[in-house]
Order: structure tokens, then sequence, then C-alpha cells
């Protein structure tokens, strides 16, 4: 089987917003919709000890998706290599998967005519890797630090298995039960590591 | 908190059901249990009740992002949507037979035949069209806390909640319409006054229960909720949504007609302003609610969407595609 | 859906483009339908592995946003007004030509000027228009970033060690530099190696995105970098931590270096640069242990305004000390393209006279990077490399000092300005100067993809190509040995038109000669360019699909091989000989920055805080991209920030918007709180202006240009800039912050007030520029007395040695000239080559060789022939020996003998033929063919006809 997940090494993340815009500009997104923001508490300490650490944060794809069930039309699905995504022509905009999503990854754009609003999400760039097996998510292609990492979990010798396997990674909100598949490599402080 | 996604329509969506809901299920309650017989006094409630859903339908659909597809919901087996959408469907329809066998009371001919018709079918319908409303009133809740991103909402309290509430709301509309369009005296003015006087007491029930359960969920939140859901009952015991929990909720829709209904039992202030006041009370509870969807963030989260612009900002529409300046 | 579309779909094609957005120049895949760019993504196979920042990924939204200028306009209404004429192209170009001549015979050549911003490919194209329309009066925003530093690093060692050599450093230091919010493919790299084990040490008064991955992150006070690298240097010399060896081979006058700097301690420096002694022990000692080490140039050196150049000049000298010049791991020097053509080869700076270049403006007082540093720097390289730099970026008038000439009419008026890829407003000094003078200039042009405040001013407005209408190169300023490039992707849309086609129909229609603008496309220009590599191209597209990039084979240690640095002393100067030549300390003697508050207390008294400008950051590059929604959406607003403590003080929260007030004006900005930052520094973002509003509503702060511009608050005052460089102050100034109240909470037409000098309280001119002071006074320099040079030369005081002029080429004891290139000799009197293979001399112009006696070498075939002497080597019998023609030949068959294979060669074809029979060699087979056609072996054995055919049609399969 294949499952699909991204490692994010937060030890290489700069903060500069590229996946964020590439996103946007690959997706031909509407304004308000972020797939991808990456966040970011601010520099924390009092000056000159300081620290900062960015958060590339997007649809965890999770294992165990609360915006799956949730959908009265089945719009919102999920692969069977774990890519979670919203069949637009199923949709009919009614924002139960958006209110369910404890990552707060989907919304409806409201720069789009009204009564044409479906609700839209990160699809892994499920389209893009469909025309092109080999290609990634274009965040992943696009990020200059290469601190997004993209492949299948279930390939031990692929390079996220390989980085799980080694690095102590995080995920978010794991509490809910969600079992999110962006695991992060947490910034461990400055300096040759 | 990037913003509320779902916004005025479905807080009043969620008290219209549960109110409707909540009249078909008393009116099948008194009508096939409590009082048989007292069908045409609840013409006008149930004629309510069907207006309630009916609306709340509407603005369920308006804030669909594509409202012109609504039927999509009806298309997976599971979701919880799915059967609220098909409850409201259900109440409707065999509550609009039942009502439509009693159009007879407003003197029109030519619903004498329809009445005739329909009449072996009432209890039935009206039985299925309750226990669809019971099933809506509880919905109403349990779609919020089944959505566990939201820490205020994901709480077993809120479905309670939103029943009681609805319940309340239904004795405050029957109290207001039992009877209407209809000749009471013809019927049996002593059986309206004995619906009264039960309605009246368990609507002082319900709006007891009512403090009870909202004051536990709110200040158990308050006290040892986690993070978000904390937050939010701060936001609602102290701070900037008080004057409406406390002035408004509290003591304009639950505390307000309480006192009214026991110390001014009979009057005006009883019997009209006190339900009028439940039903406000009602409606702002899912305000309250509703807008008290506070996602915990992920960190940073919040920081990044308040330095986003606001919708007016000038350059999100200073170009227009496809229009050429230079 | 837009990511429905299919870039693997037929009829898609794939074109190899670079981003046009900074200079990092990224590697583009540009996807094309029916002429249209479908999509574009990062290209994997380039130096950015793929990688894209929100700039080139917004490449398709640039190309096609709705506000692009795209086509040529004339202002039909007052100047500012914003009402405009659509004429052609052409038509435009035309009167333009027609305007600029007429000012031209007016008031000379010199009242033409033209103003670039940031670098773009083809600012040689503006240079070659501007050396043959006469006037030396163009400038760019050189003087903040790079060019004085380039400058004083090349009079140190003989080209700026630029090129760092990372892979096999311990350390860098990355100083006044962020690439984490500029060049991100540099930050990658600096990541990959960290992890590696490289040290990185970031100094800068913010926690900027590379500080917080940096081993040691120095915070100083803004602008006290001299003091800073005084200290370190110091701290190298005084531990004894730099390269004995090379400073004993290669250094000259450390001795005087070390006396210099000793009162230069970490001591000294800490008050100036609010860091402790141990902190900058620890830089100095982490930097100069870790060998080999690289200092990667920073923006923030140029443009410390007073001391910019004392900052650089004690760089080059800490690298040069500890040895890091020009070795594996350390600062490479790559000097000028010796392999195909530089930016100076293409800008015929010839056609500019000499009286000409002594008026450029400027030049008078920041001689390093003008005409006369540039002469000694240039003519030095020619002497030196064989080549030299740029004039275009190197050896430009004082931009700021033009604009206060706008005004003033001092030295004197200028009255035309050509603005092309630049809006001075936002991104020259005193903004409010700035705007005054483009407002006040006689005849505005302006090149341009936005309609920017200069745009709206200008008389005429040309649309320019940008991004993927263009082929786009990297030559890093025309001074590297490499060379990267990129196809078009599409042809420009609309009437847009690239920079070079600008100013080659603007040469034209001024009546420039056709013969100098041959090139109708950039793509003919770069194969010109390109064409000595000697490369299997037909055209510069053959070179894109096929190589992409050129870089000579990886030379270090040049130096070594070369004999001696390229300064003209031969060694790494450690007191200038060009500096002093120009009237400057060889040396770096301590500075503060423009403002200060141990140099100016009373000043400080009133603008108690510290301020930084000019930093880069993502997502804008410079003043541009702030009409690019999906950018604009994530920083919609300019944020300062400052520090906790200091919002503390002044009440300010988070998000509130503040004044940010300096002597010269005042900016409004909103609040980022937070504790990146010493609590008495704010650090403003560069660039701000806001394109949506309605430029022409309000003529004293069109589109908002002034409102949140640090450029209204930086300085250009004489005695505020280099003295040496010229550049202008952004850095470390000093200011006030308040918070915006009810009342004054709108940006008034007093904010827009000028003046000049900008920190005069009184509007308008108050100091003349000619009368405005430097911040260092001249130190006299006279050549010393030496042996006059015989006509036809001139004598280096440095070095003693005679060159000859106009070659530069050095006269050798042996009286042979050396080819400082190829170190070839050449014959003094003729200039022609010596080729030490043939022992013949070259006329490398006509390809004629030539004895020692001058005399014409012949050469039939390639053979040379050695008519009317005896047979000079041995004649095999068979031949005879043809005096008249001077060869061998069999019989009376047309071939020449060569000695050398002991073959007959063929002139008409140039074939061999074996030389006992004359038979040709058929190179195919390796079989000999007669005259009969009959074929035999190389052992002249026949080869049976239908054996032959055998042999050839198997040849032929095999070769199918």
């Amino acid at each position: 089987m294949t499952r699909y997940v991204m490692v994010v090494d937060q030890s290489r993340c700069i903060g500069c917003q590229s996946c964020t815009v590439a996103c946007r500009t690959w997706n031909d997104l509407p304004l308000d919709i972020i797939y991808n923001p990456v966040v970011s508490e601010g520099t924390k300490g009092t000056f000159p000890d300081v620290y900062r650490t960015w958060t590339p944060t997007q649809c965890m794809h999770c294992a165990n998706p609360e915006c799956v069930p949730c959908c009265p039309t089945g719009a919102s699905q999920q692969d069977d290599d774990g890519t979670v995504w919203v069949d637009y022509e199923k949709c009919m905009g009614c924002k139960v998967c958006v209110n369910a999503c404890p990552y707060g990854m989907r919304d409806v754009s409201h720069m789009v005519p009204r009564f044409d609003q479906y609700v839209r999400k990160c699809t892994f760039c499920r389209s893009r890797r469909a025309q092109d097996p080999a290609a990634e998510p274009y965040c992943v292609a696009t990020c200059h630090q290469r601190a997004r990492i993209f492949g299948d979990i279930d390939d031990p010798e692929s390079e996220v298995s390989k980085l799980i396997n080694t690095n102590y990674t995080e995920r978010i909100f794991t509490e809910l039960g969600t079992d999110p598949q962006i695991y992060y490599i947490p910034e461990m402080g400055g300096g040759a590591r | 908190m990037k913003h509320h996604y779902w916004e005025a329509p479905i807080v009043i969506y969620l008290f219209l059901g549960g109110l409707g809901g909540g009249i078909f299920f008393l009116s099948a309650l008194f009508d096939l249990i409590i009082t048989p017989g007292a069908g045409p006094l609840f013409f006008a409630p149930v004629f309510f009740a069907l207006a309630a859903l009916a609306l709340g339908c509407f603005f369920l659909v308006f804030e669909l992002g594509q409202p012109p597809v609504f039927w999509r919901v009806f298309t997976t087996k599971t979701a919880i949507i799915k059967w609220g959408a098909v409850l409201l469907s259900v109440a409707m329809i065999f509550g609009f037979v039942w009502w439509a066998s009693y159009l007879y009371v407003l003197g029109w001919e030519w619903t004498f035949g329809l009445a005739a018709a329909l009449e072996g079918i009432r209890p039935i319908m009206l039985g299925i069209a309750g226990i669809a409303g019971f099933g809506i009133m509880v919905y109403t809740g349990v779609m919020l806390s089944t959505l566990k991103a939201h820490a205020f909402w994901a709480t077993p309290a809120l479905p309670v909640l939103f029943t009681v509430s609805a319940l309340s709301t239904a004795c405050a509309a029957i109290a207001l319409s039992l009877g209407g369009a209809v000749d009471v005296n013809v019927i049996g003015a002593v059986v309206a006054e004995l619906i009264h006087e039960i309605v009246h007491v368990v609507d002082i029930v319900l709006v007891v229960a009512e403090i009870t359960v909202l004051l536990i969920m709110v200040l158990s939140f308050y006290g040892a909720g986690n993070v978000t859901a904390q937050a939010v009952a701060k936001r609602w015991v102290r701070g900037k949504t008080a004057p409406l929990f406390w002035g408004g909720m509290i003591f304009g829709g639950l505390v307000l007609p309480l006192l009214l209904y026991i110390l001014a039992a009979g009057s005006a202030g009883s019997e009209i302003l006190a339900p009028i006041l439940v039903l406000c009370g009602g409606l702002l509870l899912r305000y309250l609610c509703v807008y008290s969807d506070e996602r915990a963030p992920i960190p940073g989260e919040e920081r990044f969407y308040e330095r986003l612009p606001k919708k007016d900002a000038a350059f999100l529409t200073a170009w227009t595609k496809g229009k050429n300046l230079y | 859906m837009g990511n429905e579309i299919d870039i693997h779909a037929p009829g898609v094609e794939m074109r190899k483009s670079l981003c046009y957005f900074c200079h990092a120049n990224c590697g583009v895949l540009a996807y094309v339908k029916d002429g249209e760019v479908i999509k574009i993504e990062g290209d994997p196979n380039y130096s950015n592995q793929g990688g894209l920042c929100c700039r080139g990924n917004s490449a398709l939204l640039h190309l096609n946003h709705p506000a692009r200028i795209n086509h040529a306009l004339k202002r039909v209404g007052k100047k500012g007004e914003g009402k405009w004429e659509k004429i052609p192209y052409d038509q435009a170009i035309a009167e333009v030509a027609e305007r600029l001549n007429q000012i031209k015979e007016e008031s000379g050549a010199e009242a033409v000027a033209t103003a670039g911003g940031t670098t773009r490919t083809d600012d040689w194209a503006r240079r070659r228009f501007m050396n043959q329309f006469g006037s030396p009066n163009g400038f760019h925003n050189a003087l903040l970033c790079w060019i004085p530093t380039f400058m004083a690093e090349t009079c140190v060692a003989g080209w700026s060690p630029f090129e760092t050599d990372l892979g096999q450093a311990k350390v860098v230091m990355l100083w006044g530099m962020n690439p984490g919010a500029s060049s991100l493919g540099a930050m990658r790299g600096y990541t990959d190696l960290q992890k590696n084990g490289m040290k990185i040490i970031v100094v800068d008064p913010r926690y900027s995105e590379t500080a917080s991955k940096a081993d040691l992150w120095l915070p100083l006070r803004p602008g006290s970098d001299s003091a800073l690298a005084l200290a370190m240097l110091r701290t190298i010399i005084y531990e004894g931590l730099y390269d004995f060896a090379f400073v004993r081979d290669w250094c000259q006058d450390f001795e005087e270096l070390r006396e210099h700097v000793r009162d230069y301690t970490p001591e000294w420096a800490a008050p100036l640069t609010w860091l402790t002694p141990d902190q900058i022990r620890t830089a100095a000692r982490m930097y100069a242990g870790n060998k080999p080490g690289c200092i990667q140039w920073g923006c923030t050196w140029d443009q410390l305004g007073t001391a910019s150049t004392t900052t650089s000049l004690t760089l080059a000298l800490m690298r040069a000390i500890c040895g890091n010049l020009d070795v594996p791991g350390g600062d490479g020097m790559p000097g000028p393209a010796l392999n195909f053509l530089t930016d100076e080869e293409m800008e015929a700076n010839e056609c500019l006279p000499e009286e000409q270049k002594a008026k450029q403006i400027g030049s008078d007082k920041f001689k390093l990077t003008s005409w006369p540093g540039y002469t000694l720097i240039s003519d030095n390289a020619r002497r030196t490399w064989g080549k030299t730099l740029p004039a275009e970026w190197f050896c430009e008038a004082h931009g700021p000092s033009v604009f206060k000439a706008i005004i003033t009419g001092d030295p004197y008026q200028i009255r035309g300005l050509i603005v092309n890829a630049t809006n001075p407003v936002n991104s020259y000094g005193d903004a409010k100067m700035t705007l005054e003078a483009l407002k006040k200039v006689e005849f505005l042009v302006t090149v341009e993809y936005w309609m920017t405040p200069t745009a709206l001013l200008s008389d005429y407005v040309f649309p320019a190509a940008g991004a993927l209408e263009r082929p786009t190169i990297v030559t890093h300023y025309g001074a590297t040995d490499s060379f990267l490039g990129g196809k078009r992707a599409i042809q420009p849309l609309y009437d847009r038109h690239t920079d070079m086609t600008f100013w080659r129909k603007l040469g034209l229609a001024c009546g420039q000669d056709p013969d100098m603008w041959p090139w109708e496309t950039e793509e003919e220009a770069y194969y010109h360019i390109l064409k000595p590599l000697g490369l299997a191209i037909n055209c510069y597209n053959d070179f894109v699909d096929n190589y992409r990039m050129y870089y000579p084979p990886l030379h270090q240690n040049k130096y070594v091989a070369n004999g001696g640095f390229w300064t003209p002393s031969g060694k790494v100067e450690c007191n200038s000989s060009i500096l002093r030549e120009l009237g400057y300390a060889g040396m770096p003697t301590y500075m503060g920055c423009s403002e200060n508050e141990i140099d100016d207390p009373e000043v400080a008294e009133k603008y108690p805080i510290v301020l930084t400008t000019g930093g880069g950051f993502m997502p804008y590059h410079h003043s541009e991209h702030f009409q690019m929604p999906s950018i604009r959406y994530l920083y919609p607003d300019p944020y300062y920030t400052l520090n906790p403590e200091l919002a503390g003080k002044l009440g300010i929260a988070e998000g509130d918007w503040c004044w940010i007030e300096t002597r010269r004006g005042r900016i409004k900005m909103r609040a980022n709180v937070s504790p990146e930052i010493h609590p008495n520094v704010v650090y403003c973002p560069r660039g701000w202006w806001f394109p949506e509003r309605d430029g022409s509503a309000d003529l004293d702060n069109p589109f908002g240009c002034l409102e949140s511009n640090t450029n209204v608050l930086t300085s250009v005052d004489d005695w505020d800039c280099d003295p040496m460089g010229g550049s202008w102050a952004n850095r470390g100034l000093l200011c006030r912050v308040y918070k915006c109240t009810e009342l004054d909470h709108e940006y008034k037409p007093s904010d827009a007030q000028w003046s000049i000098p900008g920190d005069s309280p009184e509007p308008g001119v108050t100091v003349m520029p000619s009368d405005q002071h430097l911040a260092r006074e001249k130190v006299p320099f006279e050549v010393p007395e030496m042996e006059p040079a015989p006509e036809g030369y001139y004598r280096v005081w440095q070095n003693g040695q005679l060159y000859q002029a106009g070659t530069h080429f050095r006269l050798d004891e042996s009286g042979w000239l050396v080819n400082p290139r190829t170190k070839g000799y050449h014959d003094a009197y003729t200039g022609w080559r010596y080729d030490p293979e043939t022992e013949l001399l070259v006329d490398d112009e006509t390809g004629k060789c030539y004895d020692m006696a001058r005399e014409e070498v012949v050469f039939v075939a390639g053979v040379r022939c050695y008519p009317g002497q005896a047979a000079p080597y041995e004649v095999p019998e068979q031949l005879t020996w043809n005096e008249e023609a001077g060869y061998a030949q069999l019989n009376d068959k047309p071939y020449v003998y060569d000695p050398a294979s002991g073959w007959l060669l063929d002139p008409a074809t140039g074939a061999y033929h074996e030389a006992y029979y004359g038979w040709l060699y058929d190179g195919a087979t390796g079989q000999l063919v007669a005259d009969d056609g009959t074929r035999y072996t190389m052992e002249y054995n026949p080869i049976e006809a239908e054996e032959a055919q055998a042999a050839s049609a198997t040849d032929e399969e095999e070769g199918a």
C-alpha cells in the first residue's frame, strides 16, 4: 500500500511563505483561500536571548479524518493513498466539514460569486500527481529550503520513512484522535545540529 | 481564529428547527396521549411549527455555498447532517398532512373532502411528525456537539441544553398560539385551559432545567474546561459576551419569564410576555452557541490571520482581471 | 480550476527560462501552449533545485496583471494628471529622440541623465546608448549595492573576492545580509552546509530569519559596523590568528596596518557597537580560527553612509590576512570573463570623450566609484587581467547629486531624465527631494512595468517586457567569468519591448550609427557575447538548450599561477595605493555612521532611538510587487519592528499605526512588537507605496509614495555620504517614534515638504550642493618622481614598470610586450603575438604570420612554405622541391608535402594523400583510393570491388 505523508523540517524553515504563495498560484486559488499558511508565534524571549520557529501548516491528511464522515454528500472523501480531498461536483457548500476540521484547513471562498462556493482544501496536489506520478506536491517542489518532504510512509526506503525513523517528530493535536499525517521535526535551537 | 464559518442563518435555523420540532413533539404528545381529541386546538401551533421548519430550511439552504444543489444532502447514508435533513423532511411532510386535514376549521369548503379523506391517518401522521420533531430537537444539539474541533460545542451538555431549550420555546409557542384560528368554545375551552395549565407548569420546569444545564455547562467550562472552552466560557461569564449572557440570556430569556410565570400567573405578563421572552431567549442561546466556535489554534495561527487584510482593503478590488488600464 | 491545467498534455512546450524578479535569477520552466504560458515551475535541474520564492511563483500574475503598462503612453494632460494617449512604440521613440537631441544641442549631452535601480541584465545597452549620446550621467542604485565594496576590495587585492567557495568552507560570516529573506537559494546552501558542520556567524542588529539559524549572532548597534570590523581585525592581528605565511609572501605594508589598528581594541569598540568585548573576540576567533572561511558580502556595508567603504575595506583586509583569498573554501576572485565578451566590451566606452567624462556629476567628490577611480582601477585591471570591469555600475554619476542638480542647477542643469527599471522616489535616498526633482525635471521618460509615481510624472512612459518575455543572462553585473542563461518563454505581449530594444531603438532614432547596434534581439547580442567560447552552438537558444551555463574550469590559487595579485604592486595592498592616489587614506580609519549618539549628542537628545532601514524582506523586492494581490494579501500593511520594552515605554501596542521621524521627515507604519531587536532600535522595511490608490489625487504624495517610505528618513546630504564611494545613509540613523493619534493620523502636505540639505529645518535650498562638505577631508597625494616614459608608453608609479598605452601590455626587460591575459609575448613595434609553437609572430587581426624579421610567412594548406629557399627539411626522394612555391610536391600533382605528418595535403579540399602515389586517404573506411577509383589497404594491397562494396554496405548498416 501507498500512504502519502509529509515531513516538515522546522529546523530548515525560514518562514518565507514561498509555499503559501506557490500553492495559491499553482492552484489558482481565490485570494482568501490559503491552503498552507506558514505560521509563527513571532520571536520569543528577551533580547538578545531570543528564538523563533515557523510552522508550515496545511491539511494534515489525517488517517482518521474528522472531515470525511461528517460530509452529507460524500464530496469530502479520502483516497486509498491517504489523500483527503473534496469532489467539487458533489459538494454543496454546507461547511460542516469546515467546522469539523480541528486544524482550520478548509474553507469556502467569499471572493467568488455567491452561490458558487464550494469547500476547498489541500489535496497533496492530487491532480498534479495524477498528471505526473513522479511529481511532488507543488509546495514541496518549490521549497528552496527543502523544509517540506513528501513521500510514501509505507515504503521503508522513502525519504520520509527514513526521516521519521531517525528523528524525533511531533504531530499536531493528536489528542483528538485524528491521527494526522504531517510529521514535524521541531527546531531545537540555533547552531549546527 | 480565521472567521466564523457558520453565521446568522445557521443560528436562525437551529432555533427554528428546535422550535418546530418541539411543537410537533408536544402536539403529538397532547393530541395522542394526554388530551386526545385536542387536535384542532393545535392547528395554529402546528402551522407555526411548519412555518418555522420551512423558514429554517430556507435559511439552511441559503447558507449553503451552492443552494441549487441542496438535494445532494440526501446522497449519503451516515452523515449526521443527512439525518437532520431527513428528520426535517419527515416532520414537515407528515405534519403538513396532519395540518391539512384540519384545514376545514377555516371554513373553506373545498377542504372538507380532504379532511374526510385524511381523518383516519391523522394519528399516524402526527405520531410520525412528533417523533421526527423530537429527533430534530436532539439533532440540532448533537450536530454541533459532534464537531469536536470546537471545544465549547463538543460536550454532551449541548444536546441536552438544546433539547430543553427547544421544548421550552415550543411550550412558549404553544402557549401563545394554542387554539388560534379556531373557535375554542366549540371544541372545548376546558381542554384548552387544561393544556394551558400543563404547558405553563412544564415550561416553568423546563426553564429551571435550562438555567441549571446552562449554568452547569458554562461554569464547568469556566472552571475546568480545556484552554479553548475555558476561553469561551470566560468570554461568556466575564468577557465581551457577558452582558448578553447574563443580561440577555439568563435574566431576560430565563429568569424574568420564570418570575413572570410564577409570580404573575394568569396575567398578560405570564401568558404573553413571558413566552415571548422565552422565545427570544431560545434564539439568543443559539446565537451565543454558534458564535462560540473557537477552535484550538495551531501556535502562531492567530497572529497569521490577524495580519491578513480586512475585507475592504483597497488593493483587493483595485485591479480586475481582463481589464487593461494602460 | 487552475490546477486542472495539464502541463504534460500534447502541444505544451517546456522552455528553460530564468526568473527575473531579483538577482538570484532562479531557473524557471515555462510551459507554453499556443504562444501562451500556461504554467511555470522552478527548474529542478538548476541551482535553485526547483525552488522558487513568492515573487518567482507569481510570474504569471505579473505577466498578465491588469495594471501592467502595455502601450507607449504620451502625456496629454498636466504633469501627474494621469491623462495619457496610447501611441505606437516607434512614434514615441521618435518623439523622445527628437527632444533629447534638442536638449543635447542646446545644453550639451550631459544635460540628459538616466536612472536605473538594481541590476537587470543588459545594462550595457544603456551605457552603449549614453556613451554614443555623449552623456556621462547614467546611474543606478549601485552605491547602495556592492559597487563601493567591489571597488574597495579591488583596491586591496585586484578584484572583488565575492564568489564564496562554501563547499569547502568551515565558517561563513553573513554580515548585514539576510539570505533567509532575500536569496533563498543561497540560504538553502548555507543550511545544508551548516548541517554538515560549517559555522555561520550572522552580524545583524535584528534577529533575522538567518540569525535564527546562526551559530553566532552579533546584534550590533545599527551602523556601527566599521567599529566592529576594525576591532575584529585588530583582534585577529594582535592575537596572531592571521595566516603568517600568506602575509609574509603576499601582503604589502602589513606592519603599517598593524600599527594603524593598534588602538581599535574590542574594549574600544564595545560602547560603539553595544556588544561585549567577549562577543567581538569570539567572533574574530571563530572566523579566523576556522580556516578556510568566507565573508559573504552584505548590502549593509554599502548603506552605512559615512562609514561604508571604511567597513568594506576593513573586511577586505580581514579576509586577506587570514589567507582566505582565492583559495579552496575561501573567497574566490573570478576576475573578468577572459573567455567570452565582458559587459565592458559591449559598452562602447571609447565613444565617450574625455571632456564628457570629466563632467560626470559627483565625480569630483566621490571618486572611487566614478571616472577618476574607475580609470585607475580599470587601467590596472587591463594591465593585470587583460580585461576590465564594466563602466556601467562601477563608474556612474552620483544619483542623489543628479537629483539635486535638477533642482538647483548646480553644477549644471539636468534637463532630461530617462528612468528605466526604477522608481526613484522609493528607491533613492531623501524621497521628498527626489520627488521634487522628478516633478521639476523638464523632460522625464520612464520605461516601466507599472504606473509608478515616477511614471505618473513622466512625459512619456514606455512599456517594458519582463519575466518570461525576454531571455535572461546572469553575469553578476558583468564582473565575473561565468555565464548563466535562460530563454524567453514567449515574445513580449502587447507593445512591450525589452530594455535593450528600447535603448537600441532610441539610439538609432537619435542618429547613432546602425553599425554600432548590429543586434536586433537580445539573443543575437548574447550569441555575440558567447561566440568566443567556441561552443557547438549556432544561436543563443542552442546555448540554453544544450549548456545553460558556462563556468571556466575551477581555478583557485590563481594568484600563485599569476605570480601575484592583480594590484598595481602585485601584492595584497594593506595600504592601498589606488585609494591614496585618489586622495583617500589607504588604510581604514574609524568613522562613525552618519548619525550616532556619540558624534551627534544634540541630535540624539531629540531623536533618541536608532533606526535601521533598507533591509530586504519577503515577499517584496525593493519597491516591487505591491500590486500582486496574492503576495500583498499576506503582507498588506507596512510593519516596523520595535522591542516590547520600548513599546511599553511609548505606549504602543501590536498593530498600532505609528509615526517614525528623523530630522528629514516622518513616515507611518504599523507596530510589530517583538523582542528580536534591541530595546533602543527600530527596524523599518523599505520600499512601501500603495499602487492601489489614485496617484493623481494627491500629487504631494502620489500613490502614498512618501507616506510609509523609509527613504523619507534617509539622508543624501554630502556629509552623510561615504566620502570615497558616495553611499548614502540608510542604517543607524537617529529617530523618534510615537503613536498616530486621532488628530495626527493623516499624511499632510506639510509632511511632504522637501529641503536641501535634507536635515535643514528650512524648506527649499539652503546650502547649494557644491557648498556641501564631505565627511572626511581629502588626503593630499603626489605621485613620486619617476623617469619619464618613452612615447607610446606610460610608467606605473607603484612598480616602476613601463606599459604600452592603449593595450596596457607591460614592456618586458627583454624588449617584448607581455599580454597579461595570456602571459604571451608580443612584438613591441607591431604588436604581433609571438607563437612559441611555430616560433612565428602572428597578427591576430589578419591571421597572417611573420618571422622574426617581420617578413610574412606563407602557409599553404596549413603547411609553412619557404619560397625562394632551399628545402629546410629533408624531402623524401620521390618528391621534388618546388623552390618558387617553397614546398615539396609529388610530380606535378597540386598537393603540398607536410613534413610534420609525412603526408601530402590537397590545398583545395584539405584531404590527405599518401606520399608515394598521391592516392587519396578515405577516412571513413581507412582505405586508399587511387585516381582511377581502385581501392587499396594501407599496406598498398588492392581490395576487390565487391569486397569494398560489401565493406561499405556493412558500414552503412552500422551507421544506420
